[in-house]
């Protein structure tokens, strides 16, 4: 039965990989503009943040250790939930109708049948150059026990971010399109998640910590790692959680998934 | 006995959101949004046994599609009961979904950059095909539709014709007893029309497929079912045979007769006369009702009283009783 769903996640993967490979130069071309559009962000980040020697003790290779986890995370997660990202226009396009159609699981389909894998290569890409650039710099010991912490952190912050997207796409059952909610919540707030959230407004800190908890997705596991000093501001137990908050959260999201799915109006013809 | 198909007193409304008209108005809604109740199917039964062909008809916006939408388990009815094949469709989707296959003529399932054959191994694993059915159901469907040139060409390469005959393998791949077809020649030539139609009717002739039709083209259901089921408004209106809806609601009769000079013919009580302006006036039609009017005493007067050359009964067709019975003029 395992074998089975594994085996269906392997040919979907095949055909959407075919599908891109389908016209080459643009796919290879596709993981170049990502990486491209994403690091011109950063450079232009870099070059504004030498003027400061820190931010809030943060030197530049930390904040690109900062940087570092918000693109590996991404990069894994629109593998996985790409689907879910633009639900919306699968809803409204009456595409869902066809999932439903067929006998698996909604969910299982929505993830293999949009795994956007050169965006990924894009994202990720640039998460791990980041990240070669600042480990060795930052002055974190590499041993069993953080690249452990490390992983955890990583599952972690995809679940909570996935846990978002699922979120939000159940919610379009409701009203069809939740496109600037995306913009409001998850775009917005990854942009914030970029900095040391130490630096931000009081209300901006609780909306990262409690309501769109994106501190947990890198800030907490970076200071798990770094140990700076405005880390005394926050309770100890936090750089522990990711993984708990994207495990809670993610089943929290899938429930509301299951509970609203009942209620799924097909767009019509 | 318990029906193959059931449909018993089934509802469904839909909520729209009522927009008020400018910016205020999309403001106002905004803030607080105003909900217009249509009923899209009201109080509707039928049942359909195993092997059964049934064209499904209506105008736009009858409940054609959200009927089939409740039979294919993608939408829940508000009340009433469904069953088909032992299950309830939304509520066990993944046992029976397994059992149906739908062709959306206006939406393809197939992969649009790949292949046809990619989209058919994609099923073969999504339905858990058994490799020996797979490769006799292909087999046997690609000589049926003539699909042999085409199978590894990718889909947007394809005529919409062949595109559909790709689409409907696809809808059965997997040994489906029940097939839902939802404008299944929309936009196809007429030679592929026939085609699929004669498909269609071989299938279920050979494999006791049940089928459900919903279509416009009413060419679709005459050649191909035997049972027909009007829906307006949401409601059922006839359920009965093709050759039924002749006798009930066909009543009209025209008779074409060419004179042998221009006459000016007298009236005939229930008959309305109709010039044709053909042959120098000498073509005239008579319109009447086969329930007031004996066509043997009208032919018999005027016969009598003038030179014939040639004379041409019809019946109406089967669009325009449709058509009529849409708009309301007979019931």
């Amino acid at each position: 039965m395992k074998n089975d769903t594994l085996h269906l996640a392997g040919v979907y993967t095949k055909t959407v990989m075919k599908s891109w490979f389908q016209y080459k130069v643009d796919a290879v071309l596709r993981s170049l503009a990502v990486f491209l559009r994403e690091a011109t962000g950063i450079i232009v980040i870099y070059f504004t943040l030498l003027k400061f020697d820190t931010l809030n003790g943060w030197n530049i290779y930390e904040m690109l250790f900062l940087f570092s986890l918000l693109f590996v995370t991404y990069g894994i997660l629109i593998i996985f939930f790409t689907g879910l990202r633009d639900f919306g226009g699968t809803v409204r396009s009456g595409n869902f109708d066809r999932f439903i159609l067929r006998p698996r699981g909604l969910l299982f389909q929505l993830i293999f049948c949009n795994a956007d894998w050169f965006a990924a290569i894009g994202h990720g890409g640039l998460g791990i150059v980041l990240f070669v650039i600042s480990a060795g710099k930052v002055g974190v010991v590499w041993n069993a026990a953080t690249i452990v912490y490390y992983l955890l952190a990583i599952v972690g912050g995809v679940l909570i971010q996935g846990a978002i997207f699922l979120f939000l796409a159940t919610l379009n059952i409701y009203l069809l399109e939740t496109n600037s909610l995306k913009e409001l919540f998850y775009w917005n707030m990854r942009k914030f998640a970029g900095y040391p959230i130490s630096i931000f407004h009081k209300s901006i800190q609780v909306i990262m910590i409690y309501v769109v908890p994106f501190a947990f997705v890198n800030y907490f596991p970076a200071q798990y790692l770094l140990r700076k000093s405005d880390m005394a501001q926050y309770p100890d137990i936090f750089m522990y959680l990711t993984p708990l908050v994207g495990g809670g959260m993610y089943l929290l999201a899938y429930a509301f998934w299951r509970f609203s799915i009942r209620y799924y109006k097909s767009s019509g013809n | 006995m318990e029906q193959f198909i059931e449909v018993k007193h089934v509802s469904k409304s839909f909520k729209i959101s009522k927009r008020a008209k400018g910016i205020p108005g999309t403001i106002a809604n905004l803030l607080v949004p105003k909900y217009e109740k249509k009923q899209a199917v009201q109080d509707v039964s039928f049942s359909i046994a195993q092997g059964e062909m049934v064209g499904f008809i209506g105008p736009n916006g009858a409940g054609k599609s959200t009927t089939i939408k409740m039979l294919s388990g993608i939408l829940y009815p508000d009340a009433g009961e469904i069953k088909v094949n032992g299950y309830i469709p939304y509520k066990q989707r993944r046992e029976y979904v397994g059992s149906i296959g739908v062709v959306f003529g206006q939406k393809s399932q197939l992969q649009w950059d790949l292949p046809v054959i990619d989209s058919f191994e994609l099923l073969k694993a999504i339905y858990r095909i058994p490799e020996a059915t797979y490769r006799k159901n292909l087999n046997r469907f690609m000589e049926m539709l003539d699909m042999v040139e085409f199978i590894n060409r990718p889909v947007r390469q394809l005529s919409l014709g062949q595109r559909m005959r790709a689409d409907i393998v696809a809808a059965l791949l997997h040994s489906p007893k029940i097939v839902f077809f939802d404008e299944p020649t929309i936009g196809v030539d007429v030679v592929g029309k026939e085609k699929i139609r004669s498909f269609i009717r071989e299938l279920n002739a050979e494999d006791k497929v049940s089928m459900i039709f919903t279509t416009h083209d009413m060419q679709d259901i005459e050649k191909t079912c035997n049972r027909l089921i009007i829906i307006d408004k949401g409601a059922k209106i006839y359920d009965g045979s093709i050759f039924g809806i002749r006798e009930k609601y066909g009543t009209t009769r025209q008779l074409d007769v060419e004179f042998s000079e221009n006459y000016t013919v007298e009236p005939i009580q229930n008959v309305e006369v109709k010039e044709l302006n053909e042959l120098d006036g000498r073509k005239k039609r008579f319109i009447f009702e086969n329930t007031q009017v004996q066509i043997d005493a009208l032919m018999n007067h005027l016969l009598q009283n003038y030179g014939i050359r040639d004379i041409n009964v019809s019946e109406p067709e089967i669009e325009s009783i449709i058509g009529k019975i849409y708009a309301g003029e007979v019931c």
